[in-house]
């Protein structure tokens, strides 16, 4: 695994690449007045991106000036990207499945990891949750649900 | 007499059935968000404002600003039981709240919580009935130039009280400032950053974004720092023989009270600054006023009635400029900003004079809901406690499927959910490496409205600077800006 301050870094450049690609738009297609000669739409856009992408040139510059032991992630980084894969699988499986069924599907899998040893429970909540969900945001509210692409589970 | 016959208004709306059931959902759920460490007021709110769709809108924004100061009271009782803080504004409480409940005075610390806050929270409603419209009355003269300022004060404000590094602070800022330009250019609908897509036209919504920085990336961040795996340490209160606190704790920190109150509320109402900076310094000045400072840590009831009372008193304080100007000072302001937009209603001066029965039933509501709170802080902790025992094994997936089909019923639309789960690994990465969420979302929410000021104000000036020298109220606000910034960096100074 690699080291706290080499991800941070990582994060940093992240940010920089999009920063720039946002100043460069901002700079290209965007003018600087309108047609009026009023500021135009590129104006705000061109403060923010160069304002952006010095920050993060100086916070990369600062940052690698005082850079020290590197640290070793912490020990829930295994938990917490389970965690967050789980989230994407279900905004995935909300367009093929629908809302209800993929309620109850990423339910059922993430208890399954979670909290294991407790199968009764881990199914009564799955079912249950999801259910509850759906009646309050598809029957109280009259909220919109992901119909899915398998008419039958809609 | 114009204030009260408002108020009297304010009651009646307040007073309905409806509102009042609403007022109590309000509150309870405001105590569930506050007792779930690393879940904020912002996602809460966030979160439940979709099922505020089919509601009057007075009811809605009554049950949504309740969540807000709610989560102030329930913060503290894992601070005092499980030394967690449920809130960042709850820090400083497991400073002597925890050493109390090791000491067997859990209960006691647990009341004196709830009538601190209970203090502080009444006395920031009662300065916000005295001061909204003096304020409102102040700022209708204010133009564009002096919102612009306003809204870099707040952000600047916001990002010199970062614990942590400032860099990182103006980057998160600007980062919403960015995203704020994407979508149609109001002045010349030309469209920007919008990539072909139909359905970036109208811009970025910062509800995905609030949800997913708030919501999901808090709790990755839980899961990653391994909280889940800890074992619930809470101390027993029921064991204790004296549940009430004695008449000693009562005279020893009724000044405590009052002054933490007055100082709160005045931070509260600095955009930007916050619950969170009102805690910690009142903290700070309790505990060098007191004769006995070495108490503080091991369980002095100054140490925890002084934080109590200044979040809450700030958290009032913050409704201020949020009714008075329509700007936020917080993540948590900046949800409820969105909500009253959603319903048709902008605060702003003229708030108060052309809707004053929403404006008035927001406000009565909050001393009916402060007292609500008293009464379930004191007599429902049993059920609270219950709650703190949910682990979060079961928790985490609950939280994660609401953040998920709440962004998707707010307009049925699959790209804000993505934006959502890409905001939540954005806002886990921004939380673990010092960012600030905070000053993301405000600058998202503030920053159409600073384009466009500071468009207005160069149009106004033919593309001069000047203007802000020119103008009395600008000048006093680039004044309490400097003060703001010079105070922050003393502050960071000092915590090197």
């Amino acid at each position: 695994m690699r080291g706290e301050g080499t991800l941070r870094a990582g994060f940093l450049l992240a940010i920089l690449f999009l920063a720039a690609l946002y100043t460069y738009i901002a700079f290209t297609e965007l003018s600087y007045l309108s047609s009026a000669g009023r500021l135009g739409p590129g104006f705000m856009p061109r403060i923010i991106g160069v304002a952006l992408v010095a920050m993060c040139a100086l916070s990369l510059h600062a940052d690698a000036k005082h850079r020290g032991a590197e640290h070793s992630v912490a020990p829930g980084w295994r938990s917490a990207a389970v965690l967050a894969l789980l989230s994407g699988v279900l905004v995935a499986l909300l367009e093929v499945l629908g809302g209800l069924v993929s309620m109850m599907v990423f339910m059922g899998a993430a208890l399954w990891i979670l909290n294991r040893g407790r199968p009764l429970q881990n199914v009564l909540i799955a079912v249950l949750l999801p259910v509850g969900t759906h009646v309050v945001f598809a029957v109280w509210l009259k909220a919109s649900m992901p119909r899915g692409m398998l008419p039958f589970l809609s | 007499m114009d204030i009260f016959s408002n108020l009297l208004i304010g009651l009646s709306v307040a007073l309905t059935p409806v509102n009042l059931a609403f007022l109590f959902a309000g509150v309870m759920l405001g105590m569930v968000v506050g007792i779930i460490p690393g879940f904020g007021p912002a996602a809460g709110i966030a979160i439940l404002l979709p099922i505020t769709y089919g509601m009057n809108p007075t009811s809605a924004v009554i049950m949504l600003s309740a969540i807000y100061y709610g989560s102030m009271y329930g913060g503290t009782i894992t601070s005092i039981l499980l030394n967690t803080p449920g809130e960042s504004s709850s820090v400083a409480s497991t400073f002597d709240g925890y050493p109390l409940a090791q000491q067997g005075r859990a209960g006691p610390a647990l009341v004196m919580q709830a009538v601190a806050s209970f203090i502080g929270g009444t006395f920031g409603v009662i300065l916000i009935t005295l001061f909204t419209p003096l304020f409102s009355l102040v700022t209708r003269s204010f133009g564009p130039p002096e919102f612009f300022l306003l809204v870099m004060m707040g952000l600047m404000t916001l990002i010199a009280m970062i614990d942590g590094n400032w860099r990182y602070g103006v980057i998160s800022a600007l980062i919403g400032f960015a995203l704020g330009t994407m979508g149609v250019d109001l002045e010349t609908g030309q469209t920007r950053f919008t990539f072909g897509s139909a359905e970036m036209i109208g811009g970025i919504d910062f509800i995905p974004i609030a949800i997913g920085l708030f919501g999901l990336g808090e709790l990755y961040y839980v899961f990653y720092q391994g909280m889940h795996l800890e074992g619930a340490g809470i101390v027993q209160y029921r064991k204790e023989k004296r549940f009430w606190p004695e008449w000693r704790d009562y005279v020893e920190t009724r000044f405590t009270v009052v002054r933490a109150s007055i100082l709160g509320f005045f931070i509260g109402v600095i955009p930007g600054a916050g619950a969170t900076i009102a805690s910690l310094m009142s903290y700070s000045l309790e505990k060098s006023l007191s004769p006995t400072p070495e108490k503080f840590g091991k369980g002095a009831m100054a140490g925890l009635v002084g934080p109590e009372a200044a979040n809450n008193a700030a958290s009032s304080g913050a409704m201020v400029p949020l009714l008075s100007l329509g700007l936020p000072g917080s993540a948590a302001t900046a949800v409820l900003l969105a909500a009253f937009l959603m319903w048709g209603l902008t605060p702003g001066p003229l708030l108060m004079t052309e809707k004053p029965e929403f404006a008035w039933g927001l406000i009565a509501s909050m001393y009916l809901g402060n007292m609500a709170l008293l009464a379930l802080n004191i007599f429902a902790i049993p059920l609270f406690v219950l709650m703190i025992k949910l682990p979060y094994r079961i928790l985490a997936p609950a939280v994660i499927l609401i953040c998920t089909i709440g962004t998707y019923s707010v307009n049925g639309s699959m790209l804000e959910t993505w934006l959502m789960f890409a905001a939540g690994l954005v806002g886990f990465f921004m939380k673990l490496y010092g960012y600030s969420p905070a000053a993301l979302v405000l600058a998202l929410v503030l920053g159409p409205l600073a384009e466009q000021s500071l468009r207005q104000t160069l149009t106004i000036s033919r593309g001069s600077f000047g203007i802000f020298l020119e103008r009395p109220a600008s000048i006093w606000i680039m004044g309490v800006t400097v003060v703001i910034l010079v105070a922050g960096i003393l502050l960071y100074r000092k915590r090197q």
